[in-house]
């Protein structure tokens, strides 16, 4: 079983053939038609991709990073950012702390709970067969889903961002608001470290080691539950996070769980079960393919005068399109590797 | 001396014919006519749910439940999007009639054809990865069937208010209960589910046993030896997900009659979720469990249903109403609970497995002081 | 390279492998392996701990796919051939660890073996009873290896020595021409170690038996095999008769030697 960032990044992965030569080609000569037709909103639909890529990558991280290291599939994940988007109605609206308590308040308590459901459950599934594991998860989803509906109720709610949030910066072509700007620049920040935390630092090397062969690391000295439990931790509070920008941005409602676990899912099988790069560089494919094809068809099927060509919806179906292309293409995924959690 | 020996015999062969399935044989054929007989009048009840119409919601999930087991309880494979297929048939069926003007039979052969190709196309993508990955996929695929009826591309599915008031020409409905009515014949709809379904119930017990289905199992069990010896996992993989596929659609055709339409609902994850929660805590090791898990789950929602609009009428003392109605939501939540143990101890057993172990115990006891 | 081989391959050889490699990540468990198993003899292989000798099996079982290097059945390549297909041309094995089909009956276990070595990799045959099919086959192999009595017990309830035996039977069924047996006798006393080496000594001749065998009770080896493979790290230290091979300095100072030291 090869871990989580053991291969981060592997050009090889990736030769071109001519085929995939020509797809490219055309796919950047859709992409300039659209932005020559209608460039505002082909930069508003870019910027939107980005946010939603970077918040699917934030969900997908800790699922992948949870699986690489237990081999459990946690279907609570999406729980997880649920929770993040309803606690910041919680500590916003009701509690009336400022927004940016809610980047701390939030994912801390979200990765609490997650640490409660790792020590409460999921340690005694470790060593048992992998659907044991989702069953349980999706067990746990379903009471977190219940005693979200109980504490604050089926409809859907929102929250005010900070003045300094709410407004938006002109580029010439559109505007751009301030929100969006700050998501993408926290997502990033949090890639990032959690990128140098498992590649560059004792810790995330002796996890590593943990994944390869806990026998042999547990031999040497290393206290693996406990780390399992510090990455579970962290991989509940960036879901969490996640929940944070989009509830900040778009409201929360009780289906966005369930919607972003089978997203996040589709985003580590495309990018390769085990690789963190993958994840990246998949969600941010996937983020922008939902929101540029709408407008790639719609400019197209205006230009030619084939109404046919702009399917309504298609936006929703692309991670679905995206993952089936990648699987009949690349069954290991763009990154995948060798015989992990085959 | 000689007669320990030949009780040892009597014991042996007894054990053998519990081992080779001969009892099986009678057990769960007269077991199933049981079951479609009295159903109804427990069901229809004054002191139960007072309600007969509503056994046959509960035999078209039983329906779906024995086959989704197919793949869960025999081949070992979880599907987090079967309700895809339930969808398939019903929206095939009531595709066929409201929308091309076709025989309902002939409608139904599509929908349940359609689900066969599906369910052996996406097996073909996803059969040969691991089992996590069929889980999830099978959840990817069933999310997109959703967002494309959802869509109503072409006018076909209707969006989200489904294919509602659709139903074949040789039944009418009279004050709410449907009616078969053929040839002069006129007769209760139950009976024509209940031999539908004993008889597609049979037939997926019968695959079960098959030597096709002892395979499944062996897959089940140990994958990796089962490849060592020489099966084809992929392959029993893939037609078990077919198999399992069409029985589902099969109980969307009666679905379809049974809710005069199809439903967007049935290709919600919900749906396909609810199937594993009615399945494993009904115990997906045993062929009656998961139809026990439909039974428990479907009366004691609707029991609970019932329980509080008859707290209604008390709507002016508001109190006892919010408290009820906390403890329908907290049901769901100790629903999970309930799950999530049963699923940590043991895993394939569910309330049948209980239930046999008691009455297995209680054999024992007797047997005990009999000796 | 394989013109060579073919040549040196002769009728009498019915398993060979030719440069077999296999390396995970960094590390390399088998070195250029070069193996050839005659028709009828019985084959030991031993070596230290990770000496390659599970992964050697696994290779040419087709478990795992080779890093470089060819795997030769009755005079085939056989390397790329699917796993499930090898043990339809009769090449079976056993596992080390007790691989069973746990919650089945013993004779359950057998007879689903029995029933796809008679009908296929994969077969939709869906009529009748399956629990009554080969029955009488699968009691057969039962009565070889002496678990007839325990037919109706379930496969993870049996002692750790008669799930072996069951093991044994499983790789039986398959109806195999070369019987690839990982440390049959691990985890036994001494007297069900012997009978365990009998029961196999009687097995190879009444079934006409090649039987390739991973060992640690040198005895057993010595006493039962007619040649011997010594793998160290991945690679073949020497291939020889028993005498030869105690024999052999190499395998004195790289094996024995750290055999005495481990004692």
């Amino acid at each position: 079983m090869d871990g989580i960032g053991i291969q981060t990044l592997d050009r090889d992965a990736l030769p071109i053939s001519p085929g995939e030569l020509v797809t490219s080609l055309v796919l950047f000569v859709l992409l300039a038609h659209a932005f020559a037709v209608r460039p505002g909103l082909f930069v508003d639909q870019l910027v939107g991709g980005l946010v939603y890529g970077l918040i699917l990558v934030l969900v997908a991280l800790g699922l992948s990073i949870i699986l690489g290291l237990l081999g459990v599939v946690n279907f609570a994940h999406g729980a997880f950012f649920m929770m993040g988007a309803y606690l910041t109605f919680q500590v916003l609206t009701v509690w009336g702390l400022p927004f940016w308590a809610t980047l701390f308040v939030v994912p801390v308590v979200v990765g609490l709970v997650g640490i409660v459901i790792e020590r409460g459950v999921l340690q005694f599934v470790y060593d048992e067969d992998p659907l044991i594991g989702l069953l349980a998860t999706f067990g746990i989803a379903l009471m977190i889903d219940e005693a979200t509906r109980a504490i604050w109720g089926g409809s859907p709610l929102s929250v005010t961002t900070p003045q300094i949030l709410d407004s938006s910066i002109g580029i010439g072509v559109t505007t751009i608001a301030r929100m969006r700007l700050f998501s993408v620049l926290v997502s990033v920040v949090v890639i990032v470290a959690v990128y140098l935390l498992i590649e560059r630092t004792d810790f995330g090397l002796s996890v590593r080691a943990g994944v390869l062969d806990r026998e042999m690391a547990e031999f040497v000295g290393v206290n693996i539950p406990l780390r399992f439990v510090v990455m579970f931790f962290i991989g509940a509070a960036i879901a969490g996070l996640g929940g944070v920008l989009r509830g900040a941005e778009l409201g929360m409602d009780l289906s966005m769980g369930n919607q972003f676990i089978i997203l996040a899912f589709v985003v580590v099988v495309v990018g390769g079960v085990g690789s963190l790069f993958g994840s990246v560089v998949s969600g941010i494919l996937i983020g922008e393919a939902t929101f540029l094809t709408p407008l790639v068809l719609r400019t197209l099927s205006e230009t030619t005068n084939v109404a046919a060509l702009n399917v309504s919806g298609i936006g929703g179906l692309m991670p679905f399109l995206v993952m089936i292309v990648v699987l009949l293409v690349r069954p290991r995924g763009l990154f995948g590797q060798e015989g992990f959690m085959e | 001396m000689s007669g320990d020996a030949s009780q040892t015999e009597s014991t042996q062969r007894l054990r053998d014919a519990l081992a080779d399935g001969r009892l099986e044989q009678w057990r769960v054929p007269l077991g199933l006519l049981a079951l479609v007989v009295f159903l109804r009048p427990v069901i229809g009840h004054e002191f139960l749910l007072n309600y007969p119409p509503f056994a046959n919601t509960i035999l078209v999930w039983m329906l779906f439940a024995a086959s989704f087991n197919v793949l869960l309880g025999y081949t070992g494979l979880l599907s987090f999007g079967h309700g895809m297929f339930l969808g398939f048939g019903a929206y095939g069926a009531a595709i066929g009639l409201t929308r091309f003007d076709l025989p309902f039979t002939v409608s139904a052969v599509i929908g349940l054809a359609v689900a066969a190709v599906v369910a052996y196309l996406i097996g073909r993508i996803i059969a040969q990865r691991g089992e996590i990955y069929f889980a999830m996929l099978t959840l990817a695929f069933a999310k997109a069937a959703h967002f494309i009826a959802n869509q109503n591309y072409g006018g076909l599915t209707g969006g989200s208010t489904g294919i509602v008031g659709v139903l074949p020409s040789w039944i009418e409905t009279e004050r709410g209960v449907k009616y078969v009515a053929a040839g002069g014949f006129q007769f209760d709809w139950y009976y024509l589910l209940g031999a539908v379904f004993v008889l597609a119930a049979l037939a997926i017990w019968q695959i079960a046993r098959s030597p096709f289905g002892r395979s499944l199992v062996a897959v089940r069990e140990n994958e990796e030896l089962a490849r060592a010896v020489g099966i084809d996992d992929k392959r029993y993989k893939i037609w078990s997900f077919t198999f399992s596929g069409v029985f589902a659609a099969l109980a969307g055709v009666l679905y379809a009659i049974n809710n005069q339409g199809s439903s967007l609902s049935t290709l919600t994850v919900e749906t396909s979720g609810d199937i594993i929660l009615m399945t494993v805590l009904g115990g997906a090791n045993y062929f009656f469990g998961p139809l026990a898990g439909v039974f428990v789950w479907l009366f004691s929602e609707e029991f609970l249903i019932e329980f509080e609009t008859l707290v209604l009428p008390l709507a002016e003392y508001p109190l006892v109403r919010i408290e009820l109605g906390g403890l329908l939501s907290y049901w769901q939540f100790f629903l999970g609970l309930l799950f999530v143990i049963s699923v940590l101890v043991a895993p394939r057993e569910g309330l049948w497995g209980l239930f046999r172990s008691g009455i297995g115990g209680l054999y024992d006891r007797v047997r005990g002081v009999r000796e | 390279m394989s013109d060579t081989a073919t040549t040196a391959r002769s009728a009498d050889v019915v398993l060979e492998t030719e440069g077999l490699t296999k390396q995970f990540g960094g590390l390399t468990a088998l070195e250029h392996v070069d193996l050839a198993v005659e028709r009828g003899e019985l084959h030991a292989i031993i070596g230290p701990n990770g000496a390659g000798k599970t992964t050697l099996f696994n290779t040419i079982t087709g478990a795992l796919d080779p890093t470089a290097g060819t795997v030769w059945f009755d005079g085939e390549d056989v390397t790329e051939m699917a796993q499930e297909k090898r043990p339809h041309r009769g090449l079976a094995r056993s596992f080390q660890s007790n691989q069973l089909f746990a919650d089945l009956s013993v004779l359950e276990n057998v007879r689903i073996v029995v029933q796809t070595a008679r009908s296929g990799r994969f077969g939709l045959d869906l009529l009748g009873n399956g629990r009554a099919k080969y029955r009488d086959a699968a009691f057969e192999y039962l009565e070889r290896v002496g678990l007839d009595g325990e037919r109706t017990t379930l496969a993870k309830n049996l002692s750790h020595g008669d799930q072996r035996r069951l093991g044994i039977a499983i790789s039986l069924a398959t109806d195999p021409s070369v019987l690839l047996l990982d440390e049959p006798t691990s985890g036994m006393g001494p007297t069900e170690t012997q009978e365990t080496a009998d029961m196999i000594d009687e097995l190879q001749q009444d079934l006409d038996l090649t039987v390739l065998l991973i060992e640690h009770d040198m005895d057993i080896v010595l006493s039962m095999s007619d040649r011997i493979t010594v793998l160290n790290q991945g690679e073949v230290l020497a291939t020889d008769s028993p005498g030869a091979i105690q024999e052999n300095e190499d395998v004195q100072n790289a094996y024995l030697g750290g055999m005495r030291e481990e004692l």
